[in-house]
């Protein structure tokens, strides 16, 4: 998997993230790991399919989830993450990864994505199909996400 | 264009005419018209139309806060927004509020039967797949853990409210793509996904990544086997699988969907197996 590729998603989040009530938008270090991600909090994982297949699995620590939840749910406070927290979570990957698609294919042609599934757990570890997984953490008004990106050999 | 009931939102009677000209002549049924927001909650009640036409300035309200009426009554009713106005920051908000497709005035009346053709036809094809794809994927569960382990499955419970489940310690995810996307997902406790493994390879596992491929091959065995199924009985739906992934943790809960799902549970000789497939419905096609 080329690093080129994972400019459409950064591109993506740069520019979806202010639309959401975020104004701080950071892009930070990039980190390549084999088949797996592993971490605690939530993970979304959303299908891509089409020039490229793959996986785009999105990591936020639960902290980090009901800060992003309530900053997109208008400041309103969030506890725990209930359903509705988790409802904008996958909103937002959604978002992300349907404008990273997008994005993606000007680049390489059409690329379609999946529905966004949203697991919550400790000690996860998420197993993907592809040799290469490319990680960024990324930060909005200093909250990370990590981003992960696995395509398919080609 | 047969059994499409329309109701026009317009304040002014030329467009409602124009619009119901256009429509009647092409075989739609105008089964009402509204030009407030009281009218347009009292004529969608009664009326139920499978598709409204929607003007954005309307005294008093505006065609957002209809269409959130609309959609209050009945989610699966289609707007088609038909306005003068038709600028980014309004579009994008029109998409925010689930509208189907924006038509801008002066239009042909062939654009908005085009439009038009396309909501039924998407409309349709999704009804057809929600009838179909739950007893499709669990036939081809039963007939992949046949073929794959020569052992059998029977169902022994099904629900299809989408609400939030305990993770039995690993899950197999597999995105869907196409006219519609979805997903599927097989979750399974450790001991069973290992036994599972053991009579795929024929052998025990040597490690945690043989148990996730094995898993991940069984899962797109049967989403692969099931789409292509659904894809040969309507080529319109063109459903693609991404790859699986496997996800294995501590106190595990899957979040429920923002659509439909439906859950079955699985009896098998290697123990139990949670069934979970939705596809989500076309309401952010745009046009």
């Amino acid at each position: 998997m080329d690093v080129k590729h994972l400019q459409p998603f950064l591109d993506a989040f740069l520019s979806v993230m202010p639309q959401l009530g975020f104004s701080d938008v950071q892009v930070g270090q990039l980190s390549e790991k084999r088949n797996e991600v592993t971490g605690n909090g939530v993970f979304v994982i959303l299908g891509i399919v089409g020039a490229f297949r793959g996986n785009v699995v999105y990591s936020i620590e639960v902290e980090a989830a009901k800060k992003i939840a309530s900053i997109m749910m208008m400041g309103m406070p969030v506890e725990e993450l209930d359903e509705l927290a988790k409802s904008a979570l996958s909103e937002l990957t959604n978002m992300l990864t349907a404008t990273a698609a997008t994005n993606l294919s000007n680049l390489v042609g059409m690329t379609d994505i999946s529905t966004p599934t949203v697991l919550q757990g400790e000690n996860v570890t998420v197993q993907m199909s592809s040799d290469q997984i490319l990680c960024v953490q990324l930060f909005v008004d200093h909250i990370p996400i990590s981003l992960n990106v696995a395509f398919e050999a080609f | 264009m047969k059994d499409v009931r329309i109701v026009i939102v317009d304040d002014s009677a030329f467009s409602v005419a124009f619009i119901r000209n256009i429509l009647e002549s092409n075989g739609c049924e105008v089964v009402g018209s509204a030009g407030t927001l009281e009218e347009v909650k009292e004529v969608v009640t009664a009326q139920r139309p499978n598709l409204v036409t929607m003007d954005m300035t309307l005294p008093g309200t505006d065609g957002l806060e209809c269409t959130r009426a609309v959609h209050e009554i009945d989610k699966n009713i289609k707007v088609i927004v038909i306005s003068s106005m038709m600028d980014d920051e309004i579009v994008n908000e029109a998409k925010k509020n689930k509208v189907y497709a924006y038509l801008q005035k002066p239009f042909e009346s062939d654009d908005l039967m085009a439009t038009i053709h396309r909501v039924m036809a998407t409309e349709e094809l999704y009804e057809f797949l929600q009838q179909e794809y739950a007893s499709i994927f669990k036939e081809c569960l039963i007939d992949g853990l046949n073929k794959m382990t020569k052992t059998l499955l029977t169902f022994k419970d099904e629900y299809s409210t989408s609400k939030e489940c305990a993770s039995n310690g690993i899950t197999v995810i597999i995105g869907i793509s196409g006219k519609f996307s979805g997903r599927m997902l097989i979750d399974l406790s450790e001991e069973t996904a290992s036994s599972l493994a053991t009579a795929v390879f024929r052998r025990e596992p040597k490690n945690r990544d043989e148990v996730a491929a094995a898993l991940g091959e069984f899962a797109n065995i049967i989403a692969g086997n099931a789409c292509s199924i659904l894809n040969r009985k309507n080529k319109a739906l063109g459903l693609r699988l991404a790859p699986p992934s496997v996800l294995s943790g501590e106190n595990v809960t899957i979040s429920a969907c923002d659509f439909n799902t439906v859950t079955a549970i699985g009896e098998t000789t290697f123990g139990e197996l949670l069934l979970n497939v939705g596809f989500k419905g076309g309401d952010d096609e745009w046009m």
